[in-house]
């Protein structure tokens, strides 16, 4: 197991290499490029003041060398093991230098810290909408199989397929402007996720003599409502229709007859059995749900205005921001390569039969 | 004795079988025809008129380029659509006559610059002896300076002037916007996913005909593409490179190839050792002829079904970006005028419903579409109906 694992954190460097190389290189030929000209090509300065931070830029990260200069120079400071400068002066190998994301033309921030704030508003994002996804999905989809051809799955078949086809942003839009607007019904917070006050309360609700109080993780609940339902329903929908897929074929499958045939109550049959079975397809889909989440939290961040990574990826491109784009697709990749992984290992979980030995 | 049907034949027909595809290629339909008569169903100026005894048609001297080249290719497909010809060559001549409607278009159309579509509201233009209007007589970016236009008028709400949509911010009706908008979306779906399947199977059908570090090497290649989530990768592109809408149908195409480039690599790799295709090696036929003339039209059947899908994708894809505020600038779009509604300090329902409700239609027919032509071309299905 140990073996396997190390082998397969090993295939991810290739693998993440290859997505730096790309989206630099997608940077570097593009019109304009980065270049420190195209950093402050907006700014209104005077001539001296211009050429200061140009010569700044241009010292700081490299930017007049050529483009793969530029490339390696980046790897090298990003990988935590490579070449610094010791205190001679001199160039040597060191293996506990430790990586540097750098700091980001933008904010003037360390790279690091400003990932460290948004990954896990992100993270909590997804976190949250992956059990809502799977366990609507697995009722819908379960109940539907099990009446085939029923009214209920003939309306869900059609109600999911609409579900899934329904652009995040326009259910962004509508529950935004319908259930968080004082226009409609004010139920909910328009942005962020949390608001001012709750930052002073304890951590749960609770009566006190002003009455009751929500407590800070009920206000982050009431907060994340809006946003967890955008993010959600798309996944929910086309899992819904590969649950119901997958247990309609175990349904009849041999061993469910055999197991109905020596008198298993059918509910033991469905849950016991055939829902086991039927749990491979959606895992090996959940691996690919990873990077969907991801993309789906850049828009529900951009309508719900919460600060998580989806929002800086749009800040990031928008501001040409060199490091700042770099990194947040290498760790966007890298947490695309660790859902494989946990899929991966969620099979040997759902099925003995399968070893990484 | 029963009627016997080609496959294609066969394929169509359990196709169209369903309710919901038939209302989804209805659907279709009316975005193909509102997006090539655009400018015939909304636009400010009219479409005839009679003006001391002299019959001129002023919408026709304002026809952009790309009017003209829509119209042209629509003509186009309608005539070959009569001529009783192979299908694969029908679609290579209308492909040829597309190109030479540009290159003539380009040449030849040369519309006014500037367009004050005020003048249209005033004389000569208002005083005319007769005169026919557009359904919609409004243009997308006729902001209606001269008739007090405040926008954001809900529908039917203007004063003295007919808003089946509403305005938006600015004051152009929105049903108007709606209708132009049709183009960029149908466009950079067909276009974006055609970029998409024509890299994919040709990168997809090395990989499986070669298999080996050919195919190793491609899947390396494309898990990277993969695995930078496709958003993130679009947003880079746009970013980087302008937004002319050209440029949105290459990005989106460029990174929207990974789907197809598996299909084809998994449907070479069962194909490669098969008979036939050993002969045309032995034969000594060139390479892209045993590639596309003898396997590809083998494993055509299921790759539509992800072209279909692959469309939605894309449309969905020029909408995000849109949304984003990073999708075309100069002309309307679904997309946009969804983030205008977000953008204007009241929520104003009009904006939100009508251009998503349009994506969610689209998008929902080509996956519908998509659906009953996979359930179609399956034969475990088949096997159950036809039985």
């Amino acid at each position: 197991m140990l073996t396997y694992l190390l082998r397969r954190v090993l295939l991810m460097l290739p693998t993440l290499l290859g997505i730096t190389v790309v989206v630099f290189t997608v940077m570097a030929m593009s019109p304009g490029g980065i270049s420190a000209q195209s950093l402050i090509g907006g700014m209104d300065m005077k001539p001296q003041e211009k050429q200061a931070l140009l010569d700044y830029y241009n010292k700081r990260y490299g930017l007049d060398q050529p483009a793969p200069m530029q490339y390696l120079r980046w790897l090298n400071n990003v990988s935590p093991v490579g070449f610094i400068n010791n205190e001679r002066g001199e160039r040597e190998f060191s293996f506990t230098k430790g990586m540097d994301l750098g700091t980001s033309f933008q904010y003037g921030r360390p790279v690091a810290d400003i990932l460290a704030e948004r990954i896990p508003i992100t993270l909590l994002l997804n976190v949250l909408t992956i059990p809502v996804t799977y366990l609507i999905a697995i009722l819908v989809g379960v109940y539907s199989a099990k009446h085939r051809g029923g009214s209920f799955d003939v309306a869900s078949g059609i109600a999911m397929l609409a579900l899934w086809s329904i652009p995040t942003m326009l259910a962004g839009v509508l529950l935004l402007g319908f259930f968080a607007n004082v226009q409609y019904f004010n139920w909910f917070p328009t942005a962020g996720i949390s608001s001012r006050e709750a930052l002073d309360m304890p951590f749960l609700p609770h009566w006190n003599e002003q009455g009751f109080v929500r407590g800070f993780l009920l206000d982050r609940l009431w907060h994340l409502v809006l946003p967890v339902l955008c993010l959600s329903y798309g996944s929910f929908a086309a899992l819904a229709k590969l649950t119901r897929t997958a247990v309609l074929e175990n349904l009849s499958a041999d061993y469910a007859r055999t197991a109905r045939a020596k008198g298993v109550a059918e509910n033991d049959v469905l849950w016991r059995h055939v829902f086991r079975n039927s749990l491979l397809p959606l895992i090996t889909v959940s691996a690919g749900l990873l990077p969907g989440l991801l993309a789906g939290s850049l828009i529900v961040e951009n309508i719900f205005s919460i600060n998580g990574m989806g929002q800086l990826a749009v800040e990031a491109v928008k501001g040409r921001d060199r490091e700042l784009v770099l990194s947040i697709t290498w760790v966007s990749g890298f947490l695309t390569l660790v859902g494989y992984l946990i899929a991966d290992f969620c099979y040997t979980l759902a099925d003995p039969r399968v070893t990484y030995d | 004795m029963t009627k016997r049907f080609s496959y294609s034949a066969l394929v169509w027909r359990r196709t169209l079988a369903g309710v919901g595809v038939t209302l989804s290629l209805a659907w279709l339909a009316l975005l193909i025809f509102a997006a090539v008569f655009a400018p015939f169903l909304a636009n400010s100026m009219p479409l005839l008129m009679l003006s001391q005894g002299e019959l001129s048609a002023p919408v026709l001297s304002y026809l952009s380029v790309e009017d003209v080249v829509l119209l042209g290719a629509a003509l186009l497909a309608g005539v070959l659509v009569m001529i009783k010809r192979p299908m694969a060559q029908r679609f290579w001549l209308w492909l040829a006559g597309c190109v030479m409607i540009v290159i003539v278009a380009n040449v030849l159309v040369k519309p006014p610059a500037l367009v004050i579509y005020d003048d249209f509201r005033s004389p000569p233009f208002s005083t005319a002896e007769w005169r026919l209007m557009p359904p919609i007589p409004y243009a997308p970016t006729d902001y209606l300076r001269d008739l007090n236009s405040k926008g954001l008028d809900a529908p039917f709400a203007s004063q003295g002037h007919w808003h089946v949509m509403g305005t938006e911010e600015n004051g152009a009706d929105v049903l108007s916007r709606m209708i132009h908008a049709c183009r960029i979306s149908l466009s950079i779906g067909l276009i974006a996913s055609g970029i998409a399947l024509v890299i994919g199977v040709i990168i997809g059908g090395l990989m499986g005909y070669f298999s080996g570090v050919i195919d190793m090497l491609g899947m390396r290649l494309l898990e990277i593409f993969e695995d930078i989530p496709t958003l993130f990768l679009l947003l880079t592109f746009v970013a980087f490179f302008g937004r002319s809408l050209y440029m949105m149908m290459v990005i989106i195409g460029v990174t929207g190839w990974t789907g197809y480039a598996r299909f084809v690599r998994s449907e070479f790799l069962k194909l490669r050792k098969q008979d036939y295709v050993q002969a045309a090696i032995a034969a000594g036929l060139p390479l892209p002829s045993i590639l596309f003339r003898h396997m590809l039209p083998n494993g055509i059947a299921p790759l539509l079904v992800a072209v279909s899908f692959g469309v939605a994708g894309a449309i969905l894809a020029e909408a995000t970006l849109s949304f984003l505020g990073l999708g075309v600038v100069d002309a309307p779009s679904w997309g946009q005028m969804l983030d205008q509604a977000v953008k204007s300090s009241r929520f104003n329902w009009w904006m939100a419903v009508f251009p998503g409700g349009a994506i969610f239609f689209t998008v929902f027919a080509y996956n519908l579409i998509g659906e009953a032509f996979r359930d179609a071309i399956d034969p475990k299905l088949a096997n159950d109906s036809e039985a």
